[in-house]
């Protein structure tokens, strides 16, 4: 009860940043009354249905349809609303605000900065940059101490079938 | 589907042939790999194989035998395509930021079915929204797309689609195709017939490859790839999907995606696709971000 009650903490304080957020089905789903498939279903989302998402809890989304309020699998809503593109332009413009703006000369000298089909196939061979990105190698042990170091454990967990594919 | 005859017409146009030719696409190949080894007989040339009376006065070049490359000829290619594509746009000076990216995508990578690839990653100044793979293990990733990324397991997310285009040898099978076209082409016109098993002819010309593209269902295969990749290695299964949100919000006109947007699906079918083949199998996954450990860029 006590682990449930702190993984729940633990679950909420990303939630946060989810309160007002608006978001968009990707496809139809059931909404259940729990974060569980097994529980209750509570209402059902059509595709494109605008819903408020209010909470996320592990692998589901609390949504607000207009109709209901429930529990959806977090990879059938897709936050913001499809067709706009405000968000994206809102946090470009931050991006470029918060301290990116003095190192505009610089990226401006270093050359290239799209990278458009016509530039890749124009490209050149750069000896240089290659063996350096080389030196960075990781040996699989090397990795495999980062990972501890941050908590990590592998763990199993088959490929995913293509859509359509008999499982 | 309009958009596929579309990259088959590209890379037919690439090769010089007739357009006419892109109603059966695998006539066209077999009819390429028939007519190569009547021609040459002895298909499973060795590297040193060269009993044609050679006219041309070019030096020997390294042979690479596209069919069935060893690992040692699928590293010297995608070494070659990603030189050429750090030719465009360099590494960022950031060493610690690069070796970040390498521990991390070492331990994604070490997941998959070739842990033992002497794989690479690195950061590319561009800040366009993008990331490559190469045959052999090379991945890159621009800054632009770094910047979108707010935690540890939506690196390895990312990653972990590009490994995944390895793994599986997208590039390399687009390439094999590509050179029997190629070959099919010299035998129609005279153009290609001779040395097509050097490097370069191997690649096209710079990092075409990459501008080019993949089919829909290669990049589709790289996500399931991606998603399951950092969820064995310990993160939270939602990191690509978070990166393929962030960047549908950018706006279609913003230069910075053109290349994606040309060469991907639209991020909210990716989703879509996701959405629909994990069903109920994440339930149960929990996994870390690490978001205290991501790497900062420098300002």
């Amino acid at each position: 009860m006590h682990i449930r009650t702190a993984l729940l903490l633990l679950m909420l304080l990303p939630a946060i940043s989810f309160a007002a957020d608006k978001g968009t089905a990707l496809k139809a789903d059931i909404l259940r009354a729990q974060p569980y498939s097994d529980a209750k279903a509570a209402g059902s989302l059509a595709r494109g249905e605008r819903v408020d998402i209010l909470t996320k809890q592990g692998a589901w989304l609390k949504v607000k349809t207009a109709k209901s309020t429930g529990w959806v699998r977090l990879l059938s809503v897709k936050r913001g609303t499809s067709g706009s593109s405000a968000t994206g332009q809102v946090s470009g413009a931050l991006n470029v605000a918060s301290g990116r703006a003095g190192t505009g000369q610089v990226v401006a000298t270093t050359g290239v900065r799209g990278l458009s089909a016509e530039e890749l196939k124009s490209a050149t061979f750069n000896e240089d940059e290659i063996k350096q990105m080389e030196s960075y190698e990781q040996s699989k042990p090397a990795a495999q101490k980062f990972a501890s170091s941050g908590g990590l454990k592998a763990m199993k967990f088959s490929y995913l079938p293509a859509p359509g594919a008999q499982p | 589907m309009i958009k596929r005859s579309r990259l088959v017409l590209m890379a037919l146009l690439a090769s010089s042939i007739l357009p006419v030719q892109a109603f059966d696409l695998n006539d066209a190949l077999k009819g390429a790999k028939d007519a190569m080894e009547q021609q040459k007989g002895d298909t499973s040339s060795k590297p040193e194989d060269s009993k044609a009376p050679e006219t041309t006065a070019e030096p020997a070049k390294p042979a690479i035998n596209l069919r069935n490359p060893s690992q040692a000829e699928e590293i010297q290619i995608g070494r070659e395509i990603t030189g050429n594509l750090l030719g465009a746009s360099a590494l960022v000076k950031d060493a610690a930021l690069q070796r970040y990216v390498n521990q991390v995508g070492r331990w994604v990578a070490s997941q998959s079915e070739r842990p033992d690839l002497p794989w690479h990653f690195g950061v590319i100044e561009s800040e366009d929204l993008n990331a490559f793979a190469a045959p052999g293990g090379y991945v890159v990733i621009t800054k632009g797309l770094y910047r979108k990324m707010q935690n540890e397991a939506q690196l390895a997310g990312v990653l972990g689609h590009e490994v995944g285009h390895v793994v599986k040898k997208h590039h390399l099978k687009v390439m094999q195709k590509q050179q029997l076209l190629n070959i099919g082409a010299g035998l129609l016109g005279e153009k290609y017939g001779k040395d097509n098993h050097t490097v370069e002819k191997v690649i096209g010309s710079g990092a075409e490859v990459l501008a080019r593209g993949l089919d829909k269902d290669a990049e589709y295969e790289a996500d399931r790839v991606g998603l399951v990749l950092a969820t064995r290695a310990g993160y939270e299964p939602y990191g690509l999907p978070e990166v393929l949100q962030a960047i549908s919000e950018a706006d279609k006109s913003d230069k910075s995606v053109a290349l994606l947007f040309k060469t991907h699906p639209h991020p909210d079918d990716r989703l879509t696709k996701l959405a629909e083949t994990a069903g109920s199998r994440l339930d149960k996954i929990t996994g870390k971000t690490l978001e205290n450990r991501f790497y900062k860029l420098k300002p």
